[in-house]
C-alpha cells in the first residue's frame, strides 16, 4: 500500500516594513492612512514614555510592580487600530498601547498597579476586560465574550493577547479548541517576544513556530513581524474579518521581543544576553515608524521634540490623577469580585476579620465605615 | 508591599524594590548632601536578591543627609534620603536600625493586613537560589508585643499547639515564622509547662548572641576589596551550609592506571582530549544509584529528607566571579564522553555568565574538582542542601603495591564530605569504596 500525504500545509510569515526601513509598497498599499500614522506613533510615543515613569514610580514606592510595555508597542496597538471600536479586546498585561488608542485613560493602568481596584473598572463602552495577571486566563473570557457575541448576533468579535509562555499552559488549548470547534469569532493573538520571564521560547515549544498550534486545532495561522505596525494591522484585519464574517478564529503569533524585565521584580540582564537584546533594540517598532515617516516628509525633529514634551505632561498628569485619587476605603477588597456576597464574606467585610488566619470575628470592633488607613 | 512616605517631603522611606523585598544592599550613592534632585532622578545604586536596580527620587528636592554607606544592607521602611523643607527645618527624621520587615512606617489596627500572603506575579520557583541565600534578620524587633509575619498554614498548626504565635521567635525569611519556629515554641512550652506546672507557653524569645569580632588592623593594606555580590552570597552558601550540616570527610586513593590507558584509547578514536574528571562523574552516578542515602537533600524546615531518583550532579566551576556549581540533570542516563560535553559547555556558559538558572539550581550531589590546580586530599563543603560532596584530587605516578610486588601506577586521590545528620560514617565509606572499586575496573565501569 503507497503511502500518501493527508495534510500539508504552510505557516506565512507576513512583514510591510521591515527593520532596515524596505518597506512593500504593494502590501502596505491603503492600510493605514497618514494622519492615523501620525496618531499611531504619538500613542506608541506616549506609551514608551509611560513605561519609564511607571517603572521610576515602583522603584521610589509608588507603585507596587509593573510589568514594561518597551518594544512590544506596535502589536496592540496595530490590533487596537484593526479591530472595531465596538469588538472586544481582551489584555494580558503588555497592552497598553492598545488599549490607550481605544481611549482607556493612562491612569486607570496606574492605579491598577498601584494595587487599586478602581483601575479595572472599566467603563463599559470601551469593550476592554481588565487586565489579566494570571497567565493565560483571559483566552478563555474571549472565547466565552465571543460565543456571547455570537449567539446575540451582535457582529462583535474578540480578541486576546497572550504571550509565548502562556501557549503551554492548558487554558490556551481550551480556549483554541472550543473557539475553532464551535465556530467563534475569535482573534488569537500571541506576543511571542521571545521569553516567558527566564524562561527560553525554544524550551516551551519544540515546533519552529507558535503559530503552527493553531494547526492542530484546525484553525488559520499566521506570523507576523509584530514590531511591523503595518504587519500587524493587516494580519488582525484580515483575521478580524474572517471572524466576523465567516465565525472563524485565527490564531497570529506577531514576533516581537521585551527590551526590559518581565517586571520590576525580574532582572532581565540574569538570563538575557546583551548582544541579543541589542539586537531587538534595533528594531524598536518606534524608531522604525519614526524613520518611515521622516522619510515620507510626515516627520521631523521639531515635530518629536514637541511630541516628547507633550507625552511628558500627558503622564505627569496622569500619574497627578492616579496618586490624587482619594484612598479607597478598606471594605473595597471585598467590592469587585461577587455581585453579592456570601455570609462568610459579609461577616468579613463588616468585621475586618477573618477565622482563617486565627481571628474571632466576635472579637472585634465595629469597623467604621470609611477607613482611611 | 509599599510604604508610606512622609508627606511633607522630607524623607524618601526605602520601599520595596521588588516584590517581597525587605532590604538591599546599598552599592553607590548618585548623588551627594547639597545636590538639588529632580523627581525620577536616580539617588542610588542598590542590589536585593533578585536584582541590581536604580533607586529614583519620588520627588523635586534638596538632599539634606544621605542614610547609609556604600555595602550597607539597609531595611525596607527604613530612611534611605532626607530632604530640606523649605526652610522649616523639619524634624530630623530618626532612621531606625531595626524595623519589622513588612509593614513598617505603618502603623496597622487590622492585624489581618500583615499577613502578607502571595503576591500575585511572585515568582517563586526563580527565585530558589536567591532563598537560600536568604539573610536571617539581624536581630529581634525592638517591641516585643509585635504581631508576628506567618502565613494562614502556619498559624494554623500554632493554634492547633496552643502556641501564641506572636511571641514565637521567628527564622524565615523577612522575619517571618515558619511551621518548625512553631513546633520548636511548642516542645520548648512542653517542656517549660512540665517543669512549671502551668499551663502558660510563654516562651523567651532566643536571640543571637551577639558575635565579639576581632579588632581590624588596617596597617599595611594594600587593596580593600568590598565583600559583595556573587563573592557574599558564596559566603553566604558555604557559612549556611558549615552551619547546619554536621560535616565529615573520608579520603582515598584509587588506582586509575587501568582506567588513564582507557581514557587514552576513547581519546584516540574520538580525537579529542578527554580528562578524567568525566570519567569519575560516570563512577560517582553509578555508584549513586547503587547508594541512594548520598543522593538526597535536607528539607530542614519540613524536617525530612528527601532521598531523590534522578542524579543531578553539580560540578564546581572556578569562574572569574567565584566559584559556580551548574547541574546536569539525569547525570545517571549519560556516558562519560556525554558527560564531558555537558561539563564543557555548561562550564563556558558559567564563565560567559549565560547559564541560564535552571542549570544552577536543583543539585542532588556534587563533584569538585578540587586538585586542578594541585593538591592532593581536601575537606570539601557540601553544597548545601545536598548531603554530600566529592572532591577530586590531582591524579599523579606512584610507587603501589600488589599482592607483594612493587609497581609503577596512577593514582586518583579523592576526598567525600558527607552530613552526618544524615549520611552514616560507614555508608560514606562504602560509597567511596563503591566509587573506587568502579574506577579500578573500567572493565565493569565502561564495559568491554
Amino acid at each position: 500500500m503507497p503511502t500518501k500525504t493527508v495534510f500539508k500545509t504552510e505557516i506565512e510569515y507576513v512583514s510591510i516594513l521591515d527593520e532596515h526601513g524596505q518597506y512593500d509598497p504593494k502590501l502596505g498599499d491603503g492600510l493605514v492612512p497618514d494622519e492615523d500614522l501620525i496618531r499611531l506613533y504619538e500613542h506608541m510615543t506616549a506609551c514608551r514614555h509611560l513605561d519609564e515613569v511607571a517603572f521610576k514610580l515602583q522603584r521610589s514606592g509608588r507603585m507596587g510592580t509593573y510589568p514594561q510595555n518597551m518594544g512590544q508597542e506596535a502589536t496592540s496597538l496595530g490590533a487596537a487600530y484593526a479591530l472595531e471600536k465596538t469588538d472586544w479586546m481582551v489584555p494580558c498585561y503588555r497592552e497598553n498601547a492598545g488599549l490607550f488608542w481605544r481611549g482607556m485613560p493612562m491612569e486607570m493602568v496606574l492605579l491598577h498597579w498601584m494595587g487599586d481596584e478602581r483601575g479595572n473598572a472599566i467603563p463599559r463602552e470601551l469593550f476592554c476586560t481588565p487586565l489579566a495577571i494570571p497567565i493565560g486566563t483571559q483566552m478563555l473570557h474571549a472565547a466565552g465574550l465571543a460565543w456571547a457575541a455570537k449567539y446575540r448576533d451582535e457582529k462583535r468579535i474578540a480578541c486576546t493577547f497572550f504571550g509565548d509562555g502562556a501557549t503551554s499552559e492548558g487554558d490556551f488549548h481550551e480556549a483554541m479548541n472550543f473557539s475553532a470547534n464551535l465556530d467563534l469569532p475569535v482573534v488569537f493573538l500571541c506576543q511571542n517576544n521571545f521569553w516567558a520571564i527566564s524562561v527560553p521560547g525554544r524550551i516551551q515549544c519544540s515546533a519552529p513556530t507558535l503559530a503552527q498550534r493553531g494547526l492542530a486545532y484546525g484553525m488559520d495561522c499566521i506570523q507576523c513581524d509584530g514590531n511591523d505596525l503595518f504587519a500587524v494591522v493587516k494580519v488582525v484585519r484580515e483575521a478580524a474579518r474572517r471572524a466576523r464574517e465567516e465565525n472563524r478564529p485565527t490564531f497570529i503569533e506577531a514576533v516581537t521581543y521585551r527590551l526590559g524585565d518581565h517586571t520590576t521584580a525580574d532582572d532581565a540582564r540574569r538570563y538575557r544576553d546583551q548582544a541579543e537584546v541589542d539586537l531587538w533594540k534595533a528594531r524598536d517598532p518606534l524608531i522604525r515608524l519614526r524613520g518611515f515617516m521622516k522619510e515620507k516628509g510626515l516627520w521631523n525633529d521639531s515635530k518629536e521634540a514637541e511630541l516628547q514634551e507633550k507625552a511628558e505632561r500627558e503622564v505627569a498628569e496622569a500619574v497627578q490623577r492616579a496618586e490624587g485619587i482619594e484612598t479607597p476605603p478598606s471594605t473595597d477588597v471585598f467590592d469587585h469580585t461577587f455581585a453579592e456576597l456570601d455570609p462568610q464574606l459579609t461577616l468579613q467585610r463588616a468585621t475586618r476579620r477573618t477565622t482563617s488566619i486565627g481571628q474571632s470575628p466576635d472579637a472585634a470592633a465595629p469597623a467604621p465605615a470609611v477607613d482611611g488607613h | 508591599m509599599s510604604v508610606k512616605q512622609p508627606a511633607d517631603q522630607s524623607a524618601f522611606i526605602l520601599p520595596d524594590l521588588g516584590e517581597g523585598v525587605h532590604e538591599a544592599e546599598l552599592i553607590k550613592w548618585r548623588v551627594a548632601p547639597g545636590d538639588t534632585v529632580k523627581e525620577h532622578q536616580i539617588l542610588a545604586e542598590m542590589e536585593t536578591d533578585k536584582a541590581l536596580v536604580e533607586v529614583p527620587s519620588p520627588w523635586s528636592g534638596k538632599i539634606r543627609e544621605l542614610h547609609g554607606k556604600e555595602g550597607e544592607i539597609l531595611n525596607v521602611g527604613n530612611v534611605l534620603v532626607s530632604y530640606d523643607v523649605g526652610g522649616k527645618g523639619a524634624a530630623k527624621p530618626a532612621p531606625a536600625k531595626s524595623v519589622e520587615a513588612s509593614g513598617a512606617g505603618e502603623s496597622k489596627a487590622d492585624g489581618a493586613d500583615e499577613d502578607a500572603g502571595t503576591v500575585v506575579g511572585t515568582m517563586s520557583g526563580e527565585l530558589s537560589v536567591s532563598s537560600r541565600f536568604a539573610r536571617r534578620p539581624e536581630a529581634e524587633p525592638a517591641q516585643s508585643s509585635r504581631k508576628a509575619l506567618a502565613t494562614p498554614a502556619v498559624r494554623r498548626i500554632a493554634r492547633e499547639l496552643g502556641v501564641d504565635i506572636d511571641r514565637v521567635s521567628a527564622t524565615g525569611r523577612g522575619g517571618r515564622v515558619t511551621a518548625s519556629d512553631v513546633q520548636a515554641a511548642a516542645s520548648g512550652a512542653a517542656v517549660a509547662t512540665a517543669h512549671a506546672g502551668n499551663g502558660v507557653a510563654s516562651m523567651p524569645a532566643a536571640r543571637p548572641v551577639a558575635v565579639e569580632r576581632p579588632a581590624i588592623d588596617g596597617e599595611g593594606t594594600t587593596e580593600r576589596i568590598p565583600f559583595r555580590g556573587v563573592r557574599r552570597k558564596i559566603a553566604q552558601a558555604l557559612d549556611l551550609s558549615v552551619k547546619t550540616a554536621v560535616h565529615f570527610t573520608v579520603v582515598e586513593e584509587a588506582d586509575v592506571t587501568a582506567l588513564l590507558a582507557k581514557r587514552s584509547e576513547y581519546a584516540r578514536v574520538l580525537g579529542r582530549k578527554l580528562s578524567l574528571l568525566p570519567f569519575a562523574m560516570f563512577a560517582v552516578c553509578r555508584a549513586l544509584v547503587k547508594h541512594p542515602e548520598l543522593n538526597a537533600i535536607v528539607d530542614d524546615a519540613g524536617e525530612a529528607i528527601l532521598r531523590k531518583g534522578p542524579v543531578n550532579l553539580g560540578c564546581a566551576v572556578d569562574t572569574e566571579h567565584g566559584l559556580m556549581v551548574p547541574v546536569i540533570r539525569n547525570a545517571q542516563t549519560l556516558g562519560p564522553v556525554e558527560l564531558a560535553d555537558q561539563v564543557k559547555s555548561l562550564a563556558d556558559a558559567c564563565r560567559g555568565r549565560s547559564i541560564e538558572r535552571e542549570h544552577l539550581v536543583g543539585g542532588t550531589f556534587t563533584v569538585s574538582n578540587v586538585g586542578s590546580h594541585g593538591g592532593m586530599f581536601a575537606t570539601p563543603i557540601i553544597n548545601y542542601p545536598e548531603v554530600a560532596i566529592l572532591g577530586l584530587g590531582r591524579s599523579r605516578e606512584k610507587v603501589l603495591v600488589k599482592d607483594g610486588r612493587f609497581y609503577a601506577g596512577s593514582v586518583l586521590p579523592m576526598s567525600l564530605s558527607c552530613d552526618h545528620r544524615v549520611v552514616d560514617g560507614a555508608a560514606g565509606a562504602a560509597f567511596l569504596g563503591t566509587v573506587v572499586r568502579l574506577l579500578e575496573s573500567p572493565e565493569e565501569l565502561l564495559g568491554g
